[in-house]
């Protein structure tokens, strides 16, 4: 008895000076700031001689930077440090410089909303944005009015961000950038209404949310414009697929006319491969790859495609691509991303980019970083980017550009595929409106 | 009817890497008593090296995995020589965490060295093409899968039954005492047991390298594929890991096809009920 | 007396920790104090009756969602939180009976495919649980017992100190099971189970108890989440969250009362300063768990105490 009575003493002494210490580093590291933890402004050397009141603009952003799908969180960044890289040079934002901190969340929503309260809490963000997962943007979105921050979303697609925390929670803290869900699945809608020898689509999906609203939207729209067209198959794939083979046989049991995918980065890269491989395109008439015209995917497939393995018969979308607009903006984005890093920008890149640039639009508005004027700055914003014009529609903070969508192909003045036959179709047109009817999503 | 054979050859060649995973996993529980949680990094790296060796430098294909499971070997080697020998003799508890603490180990140092990012390798033109089967199109490097697994299969039976080596080994695993008062060298044969496993799982993973993704965390992923696999077909049963492999390759395949809501559940509803009804597997005795 | 000294200390500091740390510490804290109250559970089971469990983690899902849903429809602080305790520990009753049957390895199995199996309903059953994107608006109950008081909890210096108090009622109890008679039955399971059965000891049941109130704990810690972050996701039912605990007693010490609990600062402690300045956490502390096996299997404690850890 005593033997243990000692041992838990004694332990008991090293857990108190443990606790102690711990407690003590996390306190400590608040001294340097000289600010009280009540402050809710981020502690900062205040300037009085800076409009915004700082000397530094804290930008706090994550991204997913490990894992099958890695390349978008390094995309978010790289267009970051290009944007605040450029507009340091000029001066910065009414005088005030960029500064960055980026984090990996890991693809986990825990993950995200930690590395949210960390950024804004205690490194002092006075801006976040980035995520990539939809999980992660819906679990962030809820805990943005305690943190008196807002978040543009630049990659997380799901509709449920706009049409349920904005619209319908009122939480105005959150504006997304990239365009959501509305795109790819529309998209695949609009091209091929126009196909009258395509009427039984399969699909081949991600089983997670992304994958269940993409396929609802996709046969609520074409079902619209064509009464006449089957969903004949589906097959769900969960994260961490690695082998696609069984769910490209299921699908092509039922002899479909043309698939349409969700798995996207390395993934979406892989079943394009294995489909290759089981002869798919010399069987069916299309496949549209949602994310297909993003930067890794086509990177992926670039020998497949040049050596016309795909019969022209594979399309895809993307959020933005790096061919459209031909217009000056988007051109020296791209110059100057390329440059840079040498490849070319994805759509995680470009939103990132215009995030920080829509950030320089606001602040040169509101002229103070306090979150409400920074909202009423943002709401109804109208931008150019690289991506064309944006505006941010008050009613839920998405932004409406309009992306295309169009056939993989080679050209010449690229050394990656791109998406040629470009259909391009207003946003305005196929984005959802409210007052927002719940998506019904069957498995 | 066409289609449930052909959903079957699918699976069964999705088994085969399942198998190769599985058998490493299954003998070095066998024999060395240890189950080795960091079995699916071992995996991953195999495909790493391959992506490396055939789609970084060019080696040609079939010394490119050679060179990997080479490397792989080298790797299992150390990690038995100077960690695992250190706890055998504890509970299986700690052997878990050492081999836990390993996955953490290998997911970030495949990330340092390769980076996060997924690696895409070239496809080696000679595996392109199919073979009809029901009317079909079967990949034939799909085919060559299930042929080297079936071959892997046979090669290891015969290596256990037939040679001198795998008598010892066998000896030694039912048997470490008696097996080392015969002057078996126990230390040694662990060693080559354990650096055994660990090249077929790196031949599970290099031959997967030209077909699936290759990032860190696929092995982590697998990892439980091959737990459930060994418990179906009983711990340390080679015969068993065969016959699991198969089972949940198909199975899984069949899932998608029929059953697509519920397939993550009933997988591990199998695992559990054959733990808890009949936890020496289909095989053990 | 010098324990109750250091505790009291202890005690002091947690309760003014509000005055002196920053929102974010506040924050971290709260979590350190789940972790412990979890790692405290799993250890009943593993450091003092034996059992290695890898399926804590669905215990400390059903906590939280049971917690959730609670609090969406019945938005009262201790009801939520009760209702979460006492639906895991209903489960870890039931799975209980199920799995203590076995041990060593198949018992940990067992453990790990009835977590994934709580996983991935919690994954596809969109209905219930919201499926991936988990249940979202959870609110910050108020604490109230109607006709007495009712105390806002929105903010984090108030649900800090309701999360201290169980905190704290958690160790209390933890510290009289295992000096009780049922704590001495399950070492004695654990050291050997032919003996204490021999002695008239009914293995089975000390084992199903022991499992039982990890399961309770492992809710509790769970049901203590959703007020915090608003915000319920499967991967809080994965086998990696179940390692979680099986970490941090490893590096606090598996043989002694406190070493959950130090093992839940240093763990999480550790990992959100090593992530500040390198992607590679995972490298660093896998390298920690294997010194820890190879040389210090009694933990960060045996290493400051003379006894040192057994085995």
């Amino acid at each position: 008895m005593t033997e243990s009575k000692k041992i838990s003493r004694r332990a008991l002494l090293k857990a108190a000076t443990v606790a102690g210490i711990g407690g003590m580093t996390l306190g400590l590291s608040k001294v340097g700031e000289a600010a009280s933890p009540k402050e809710k402004t981020p502690a900062q050397t205040k300037s009085k001689k800076k409009i915004l009141g700082v000397d530094v603009i804290k930008v706090g952003g994550q991204g997913v930077i490990s894992g099958a799908h890695a390349d978008y969180g390094w995309q978010i960044q790289a267009g970051a440090i290009l944007a605040i890289d450029e507009i340091n040079a000029k001066g910065g934002i009414l005088g005030s410089k960029l500064e960055l901190k980026f984090m990996d969340e890991e693809l986990k929503p825990a993950v995200a909303v930690k590395n949210a309260r960390y950024l804004a809490t205690e490194w002092g963000a006075h801006l976040l944005f980035g995520v990539d997962s939809s999980g992660s943007a819906m679990a962030i979105g809820p805990i943005l009015p305690e943190l008196d921050r807002i978040c543009v979303f630049d990659h997380a697609s799901t509709h449920r961000l706009t049409e349920e925390l904005v619209y319908g929670k009122g939480i105005k803290q959150i504006f997304r950038i990239a365009a959501p869900v509305y795109q790819e699945s529309n998209m695949a809608a609009l091209i091929f209404k126009d196909f009258p020898n395509i009427k039984r689509w399969a699909g081949i999906h991600c089983d997670y949310e992304y994958g269940y609203s993409v396929w609802a939207l996709f046969k609520d729209t074409l079902k619209k414009y064509r009464p006449d067209v089957e969903f004949v198959s589906i097959a769900w794939a969960p994260f961490w697929t690695m082998d696609f083979s069984s769910h490209i046989s299921a699908v092509m049991a039922a002899k479909p006319d043309a698939i349409i995918a969700t798995p996207w980065a390395g993934e979406g890269v892989m079943l394009l491969r294995q489909a290759l491989m089981l002869g798919v395109f010399d069987k069916i008439q299309a496949w549209f790859q949602c994310m297909g015209g993003s930067v890794d995917i086509l990177e992926g497939i670039s020998r497949e495609v040049a050596a016309g393995k795909f019969k022209d018969k594979l399309w895809a979308t993307a959020r933005y691509i790096h061919n459209y607009p031909d217009a000056p903006e988007n051109n020296k984005f791209v110059a100057s991303f390329r440059k840079r890093w040498n490849r070319f920008p994805n759509y995680s890149a470009e939103s990132a980019y215009s995030t920080i640039y829509v950030f320089k639009a606001a602040l040169e508005k509101s002229r103070s970083l306090k979150t409400s004027d920074l909202i009423k700055a943002m709401e109804g914003l109208k931008l150019m980017t690289p991506a064309g014009e944006r505006f941010f529609r008050p009613e839920d903070h998405q932004a409406i550009y309009n992306v295309p969508g169009g056939r993989v192909v080679i050209d010449p003045n690229y050394p990656i595929p791109i998406l040629g036959d470009l259909k391009v179709f207003p946003a305005q047109a196929y984005y959802r409106n409210p007052p927002f009817e719940a998506l019904k999503m069957d498995k | 009817m066409e289609t449930l054979v052909f959903q079957g050859l699918v699976g069964l060649s999705v088994s085969m890497y399942l198998w190769l995973l599985a058998a490493g996993l299954t003998i070095v529980f066998g024999v060395l008593g240890v189950l080795n949680f960091a079995h699916g990094s071992l995996f991953m790296l195999g495909a790493y090296f391959t992506f490396t060796y055939y789609g970084l430098w060019g080696v040609n294909f079939w010394l490119a995995i050679a060179l990997s499971l080479l490397s792989v070997a080298v790797v299992g080697y150390f990690m038995e020589r100077f960690f695992l020998r250190h706890i055998y003799h504890l509970d299986h508890a700690y052997q878990l965490l050492l081999t836990f603490g390993f996955i953490l180990i290998f997911d970030d140092a495949v990330k340092m060295i390769w980076g996060g990012v997924a690696k895409i390798p070239p496809m080696p033109s000679f595996f392109e093409g199919t073979v009809s089967v029901v009317g079909r199109p079967f990949p034939f490097y799909n085919l060559f899968i299930i042929g080297t697994g079936l071959a892997v299969a046979i090669v290891v039976w015969l290596l256990f039954e037939k040679t001198w080596w795998g008598k010892m080994v066998r000896a030694s695993a039912s048997d470490r005492e008696m097996a080392s008062a015969i002057g078996v060298n126990i230390p040694t044969l662990f060693t080559g047991v354990f650096v055994f496993g660990a090249m077929l799982a790196a031949l599970g993973g290099a031959l997967g390298t030209p077909v699936r993704v290759v990032a860190p965390g696929i092995g982590a992923a697998m990892i439980i594929q091959a737990f459930i696999i060994t418990v179906i077909g009983g711990l340390g049963n080679l015969k068993g890991a065969f016959v699991g492999a198969i089972i949940v390759g198909t199975l899984s395949a069949y899932g998608i096809l029929l059953f697509p809501v519920f397939e993550l559940f009933l997988i591990f509803l199998i695992m559990a009920v054959v733990l808890m009804v009949k936890p020496q597997g289909l095989f053990g005795g | 007396m010098k324990t109750r000294l250091a505790i009291l200390i202890l005690v002091v500091l947690l309760a003014l920790l509000p005055a002196y740390a920053g929102k974010y510490a506040l924050y971290v804290a709260i979590h350190i104090l789940l972790l412990s109250i979890f790692s405290l559970g799993f250890n009943l089971l593993f450091g003092y009756t034996g059992l290695l469990s890898f399926g804590q983690a669905g215990f400390y899902a059903v906590g939280a969602y049971g917690c959730a849903k609670i609090l969406l429809t019945y938005p009262s602080l201790l009801v939520g939180i009760v209702g979460g305790v006492v639906i895991a520990g209903a489960v870890s009753l039931l799975l209980g009976f199920l799995c203590i049957r076995h041990t060593r390895i198949y018992f940990s199995m067992l453990t790990l495919s009835f977590g994934m199996m709580i996983f991935s309903l919690a994954w596809k059953w969109r209905d219930m649980t919201g499926g991936d994107d988990g249940l979202v608006g959870i609110p910050r109950a108020p604490l109230e017992i109607p006709g007495l008081f009712k105390i806002n909890m929105a903010p984090m210096e108030n649900y800090y100190y309701v999360v201290l108090a169980f905190a704290i009622l958690a160790i209390y109890l933890f510290h009289r099971i295992v000096h009780s008679p049922m704590g001495l039955a399950m070492q004695g399971i654990r050291d050997s189970e032919t003996r204490t059965a021999c002695i008239g000891i009914s293995v089975r049941k000390y084992r199903l108890l022991s499992f039982t109130i990890a399961g309770v704990y492992a809710g509790l810690a769970g049901a203590l989440l959703p007020p915090l972050e608003s915000t319920v996701t499967p991967p809080l039912a994965h086998w990696s969250h179940s390692a979680e605990p099986v970490l941090a007693t490893l590096l606090g010490g598996v043989y002694s009362f406190s070493g959950p609990i130090v093992g839940s600062v240093l763990f999480y402690l550790l990992k959100d300063i090593i992530v500040r300045f390198t992607e590679y956490w995972q490298m660093c502390l896998g390298i920690i768990v294997v010194v820890l096996v190879i040389g210090f299997r009694g933990g960060v404690v045996s290493i400051f105490s003379r006894k040192g850890g057994r085995r």
